[in-house]
């Protein structure tokens, strides 16, 4: 996926002020999953739950090559073929070769984020296999030919309007029609894709490396179908996503459910140990299994960020945090996005590329409370904030312009002198780019207007 | 390429200490009877509809009401003939009813286990779903369901929890949407006649 995260100050600014129903259906949908989240710890100990699973989590990281041998032998031992993909390139030659070997004309996918960081519909489609999601948010969204705008929620951004009109262009339902003929309309379309496809494509929430287990967490059951009905299964999965025991599944696949929707489990859990076996009547022939790395071991081997790679992907961070709630996932220009997407996209594709996101926050650290596996979230959007300064990356006027800034601050003089100097200023001289350091903050927004007397003045003569 | 994934993992892990594993967490065991009734309010609680039926006969018994209002039943091969239903068989890509044997069921979350050695499309295309489960496979958490699968695992589980929804569509719920609208456990009290 085309990285486009440097945009992020001019598009969340577009976005607000062109897209206004974004931030309302946004806003809407996160309120709601973060307030069944909080309902859903309160009901356990999620302190103790939390921190068992930042344990386990370190764990398996600081032991990853151990892990990742024992999970591939124990998935092979069942059948499974298992790849290794260090980028998104070697990712793709895998699926292609895979698609060419079987003859794959028809795939369905699962929702999974990994396909999109490392381009696979684009490649699919290049090889002129039909490619169907089917989860109903990314059935949705790959009608209108978008990104996912959050981790959980794809179609997070869209209106019950916006989805009426579409399925009605599409597929002839009423412009009025209720969302369950809507959903009816999708179902009957996607379970002839069920039933006809060659090929699902998924991706895995965890991965236990004792029993080589798969493991997927949803509520439609189309990840279910999607592994079950073709003859072939594929799963992408970051090397991150293991875990040590077949018993750590109790408290992550209930961590995971709690923190995302606010559920004790997902309505489906699919626990996979491999291909169909000789005395069942249905299920894949083939699971591939293909670990990827695409910048996680590097991550890795960094001293503060590596703490990102414990992510659930269960969105928790995006439903609290009160700056992704204004412009949903897109305006981040990555995969990720929201709180772990500004923390985890710098690491995985560099911070000259990714530049304005660990200062898309206000640091009020609610994402760090609602995350399941304790990511020090704000510590690292401060610690990647240090870091652009450090290499660089920051605008040649931010320093000196901060310096003027401590010195307005500290000394009377230099303030009482440069709020004067602001008041002199003609009419809307800060209204259009005379002054180019204000050129992107006048863009989205109203023209500065410095009042004509200091709060100082307005209180002598009594307000 | 696996080697090399492993040794850029292995360069970064150079003198990183190793956190110790801890132990699983374990929650309070249940009685048969608490088992029951947290099972019962929370499958319901989460769209799902739950009988508890005496017996292999009561089961019978309860099974030809339940079945009038079906013209047709995928039945899993795990399904003891006792529980078949007077209906025509038919492929579950048709069923209205798909009627299915847990291996196994929890508590906490009002979850079904379930077993491709069943089939899977019976438990997954039909708009119903029947799950016959007995009772003595009924755990209280999720943990010692776990542990007692552990030992002999399928090439898949699925865990149902309720019927298929989804609120991607303006945030409402909708039933339905891929797998079965409707999910009812019937619990077994006693495996005899």
């Amino acid at each position: 996926m085309r990285v486009r995260a440097n945009e992020y100050p001019k598009e969340s600014a577009r976005v607000i002020r062109e897209e206004p129903h974004v931030r309302e259906s946004v806003t809407g949908a996160t309120l709601n999953f973060d307030a069944k989240r909080r309902a859903a710890y309160a009901e356990v100990d999620s302190e103790q739950w939390r921190h068992f699973a930042e344990d386990v989590k370190n764990h398996v990281l600081m032991n990853l090559e151990h892990y990742l041998e024992q999970a591939a032998t124990a998935l092979e031992r069942s059948g499974v073929r298992v790849h290794w993909a260090e980028d998104a390139e070697a990712a793709q030659r895998i699926v292609a070769a895979l698609v060419r070997e079987k003859g794959v004309r028809r795939a369905v996918k699962a929702k999974t984020m990994i396909s999109e960081e490392l381009g696979i519909n684009p490649l699919l489609e290049g090889l002129g296999v039909n490619v169907l999601e089917t989860d109903l948010g990314e059935y949705i969204i790959q009608l209108l030919e978008q990104p996912p705008s959050h981790i959980v929620g794809p179609a997070i951004h869209l209106s019950l309007e916006q989805i009426r009109r579409l399925f009605h262009e599409r597929f002839g339902t009423p412009l009025d029609a209720a969302p369950d003929t809507l959903a009816a309309a999708a179902r009957k379309l996607l379970r002839q894709g069920f039933l006809e496809a060659d090929l699902g494509i998924s991706g895995a929430n965890f991965v236990v490396a004792e029993t080589g287990t798969l493991v997927l967490i949803e509520n439609e059951g189309n990840i279910r179908l999607s592994t079950s009905a073709p003859r072939l299964h594929l799963a992408l999965v970051g090397i991150e996503k293991l875990l040590p025991r077949f018993s750590d599944l109790s408290v992550f696949l209930s961590l995971t459910a709690r923190a995302a929707t606010g559920q004790r489990l997902g309505t489906f859990v699919s626990l996979i140990q491999g291909p169909r076996r000789p005395d069942e009547i249905d299920g894949p022939e083939e699971v591939h299994v293909v670990f990827v790395d695409n910048g996680r071991s590097s991550v890795l081997a960094d001293d503060e960020a590596w703490e990102t790679l414990r992510c659930v992907r269960c969105a928790a961070c995006l439903n609290a945090c009160p700056v992704y709630r204004q412009t949903g996932g897109h305006a981040y220009g990555y995969v990720y996005s929201g709180p772990i997407g500004a923390v985890l996209s710098p690491g995985l594709v560099g911070l000259e590329n990714t530049k304005p996101l660990p200062y898309a926050s206000s640091l009020c650290g609610a994402c760090f409370q609602a995350c399941p596996v304790r990511i020090p979230i704000p510590k690292l959007l401060l610690t990647w904030r240090h870091r652009a300064v450090e290499e660089g990356l920051t605008p040649r006027f931010e320093k000196a312009a901060i310096k003027g800034y401590a010195l307005a601050m500290t000394q009377p003089w230099a303030y009482r002198l440069a709020s004067k100097a602001l008041r002199l200023l003609p009419e809307k001289a800060l209204d259009n780019t005379v002054v180019p350091v204000l050129q992107a903050w006048v863009e989205g927004r109203a023209g500065l207007k410095p009042s004509s007397k200091s709060f100082r003045e307005l209180w002598e003569e009594g307000l | 390429m696996k080697e090399r994934i492993l040794s850029c993992v292995r360069r970064a892990l150079e003198h990183r200490p190793s956190p110790v594993l801890p132990d699983p967490l374990t929650l309070p065991s249940l009685s048969r009877e608490e088992a029951v009734a947290l099972f019962t309010e929370r499958l319901s609680g989460n769209g799902g509809e739950v009988v508890r039926l005496p017996d292999l006969k009561g089961s019978r018994e309860w099974l030809e009401g339940f079945a009038q209002s079906f013209s047709g039943a995928a039945v899993s091969r795990m399904v003891p003939p006792v529980l078949y239903p007077a209906l025509p068989a038919l492929p579950p890509e048709e069923a209205p009813l798909g009627i299915s044997w847990a291996i196994g069921a929890v508590a906490e979350t009002g979850t079904v286990l379930l077993s491709s050695r069943e089939g899977r499309r019976t438990q997954l295309l039909p708009p119903t779903h029947l799950v016959f489960v007995p009772e003595e496979t009924l755990y209280a958490t999720l943990l010692e369901a776990l542990q007692a699968l552990k030992g002999d695992l399928p090439s898949a589980i699925g865990l149902h929890s309720g019927p298929s929804k989804s609120a991607d569509i303006g945030q409402v719920m909708v039933r339905g949407v891929h797998g079965p609208g409707r999910l009812v456990a019937a619990l077994i009290a006693e495996l005899s006649d």
